[in-house]
């Protein structure tokens, strides 16, 4: 975890301010929006690397071993989704 | 043109390869031509890329899993010990999550992954894929000689190459698509570089050793792969299959050996009809041999009055094939 940056004052302090209130109106939502493109590219990634997991053999297992410690924090989150049913959420979110 | 000078006319080709169906004698001829070549002093490796592997038959000394293990002056053998292989390389993933996320142990769902993807069938061919890798990329003898498994895996280990290169090619462009989209998000929220993606440079890596693996399978001007065929209608049959397969895989077929042809010179002894009726059906396939593979049909190789072990019946096997 990053440290909790030290507030500044100032003139300083108020442009800081103002440039993330700033970036909340303008580019939040886009950033949003590619880091759940993001998101399920890493899940898609997943999908067809460690595919096994979840049963769906995929070729070639010995290779995708080697990929296999990168993605172990993101492994139940990805089961999870896979395995989910759709519900009314996914059209809200 | 003969065996032997198909090796003095083409000095670059040092990867050689026999193959066949089971049991023809691609084992003796590996190691009749791994004998040849090192007693005219060259550096050889025969190695075998068959989980049943029967080199330490051979050469009757046990070499399974043991490395480059030196038969005589100029002349090493190995075969290469898939179980442990794969072994080692679980370890090294198990240690490498360890060592990535201070854990004391692999988490339960990951060891059980581990332990299936280990059983899968391709595991074992794909774990002698990549020590081959390492035997021939070491690159440091004159001669590489496969002894290769029979035809059926042995179709499976030359597509393998291609199989990977396609999946890795695919999954790494994702990769990419991948950064592009952080990268993004990274100059939205003005952070500075972002992490350099591992995945992707294992990727990479990977690729590189499919590459350097396929590249060698592939290359005329350095490979050159030999058929084993005995005179039999089944044999010849399958070989001619086996042998357009080969061709779209890109392997570059030189010629082919025939072995087990009962002598000729048996027929002016007093031998009982059971042996004359073979060598009259042999020369019936050995014609129909002539006139499906041609010129490219480079040696007959007599049936030997013994099974060919140890040193001196290499030599002797070496002899008539090379003279």
């Amino acid at each position: 975890m990053p440290e909790q940056k030290e507030k500044k004052g100032g003139l300083r302090g108020l442009l800081d301010n103002v440039q993330e209130v700033i970036y909340g109106m303008a580019a939040h939502d886009m950033s949003r929006a590619a880091l759940r493109t993001r998101a399920s590219m890493e899940h898609l990634f997943i999908l067809i690397t460690m595919g096994d997991l979840l049963g769906i053999p995929i070729l070639p297992p010995y290779y995708s071993l080697r990929l296999l410690p990168y993605v172990v924090p993101q492994i139940s989150t990805w089961k999870r989704r896979m395995l989910r049913e759709k519900d009314v959420s996914d059209a809200m979110f | 043109m003969g065996l032997k000078e198909t090796f003095q006319q083409n000095p670059n080709r040092r990867y050689i390869m026999f193959g066949g169906k089971g049991g023809l004698g691609k084992t003796t001829f590996s190691a009749a031509t791994a004998y040849w070549l090192a007693s005219q002093g060259k550096k050889v490796l025969v190695f075998s890329v068959d989980p049943q592997a029967s080199l330490t038959d051979i050469f009757q000394k046990d070499i399974f899993g043991k490395g480059p293990v030196k038969i005589m002056d100029n002349l090493w053998a190995q075969e290469i010990d898939a179980d442990s292989h794969i072994k080692a390389y679980q370890n090294e993933i198990r240690k490498k999550i360890l060592d990535m996320y201070g854990l004391d142990a692999v988490p339960e769902e990951i060891e059980n992954y581990l332990q299936a993807a280990s059983a899968e069938p391709a595991m074992e061919e794909s774990a002698i894929f990549d020590a081959v890798v390492d035997v021939v990329v070491e690159g440091s003898y004159d001669y590489y000689i496969y002894d290769l498994v029979p035809l059926g895996h042995a179709l499976y280990y030359l597509s393998m190459a291609k199989v990977y290169d396609e999946w890795i090619n695919k999954i790494t462009k994702l990769r990419e698509d991948m950064r592009e989209y952080e990268e993004m998000v990274s100059r939205l929220k003005r952070e500075k570089e972002t992490e350099q993606d591992q995945i992707l440079q294992e990727l990479l890596y990977i690729k590189g050793r499919i590459n350097a693996s396929s590249a060698i399978l592939t290359d005329k001007n350095k490979t050159a792969f030999f058929f084993v065929v005995v005179p039999e209608d089944m044999i010849i049959v399958d070989t001619q299959k086996a042998s357009t397969l080969f061709a779209n895989f890109d392997v570059p077929i030189v010629g082919y050996v025939v072995n087990r042809v009962i002598p000729h010179d048996l027929l002016q002894q007093n031998i009982p009809d059971y042996l004359r009726n073979r060598i009259q059906m042999q020369d019936k396939y050995l014609d129909q041999i002539k006139t499906t593979f041609g010129a490219q049909v480079l040696a007959n190789v007599p049936e030997l009055e013994r099974d060919v072990t140890g040193l001196a019946m290499i030599e002797k096997l070496a002899k008539i094939m090379y003279g």
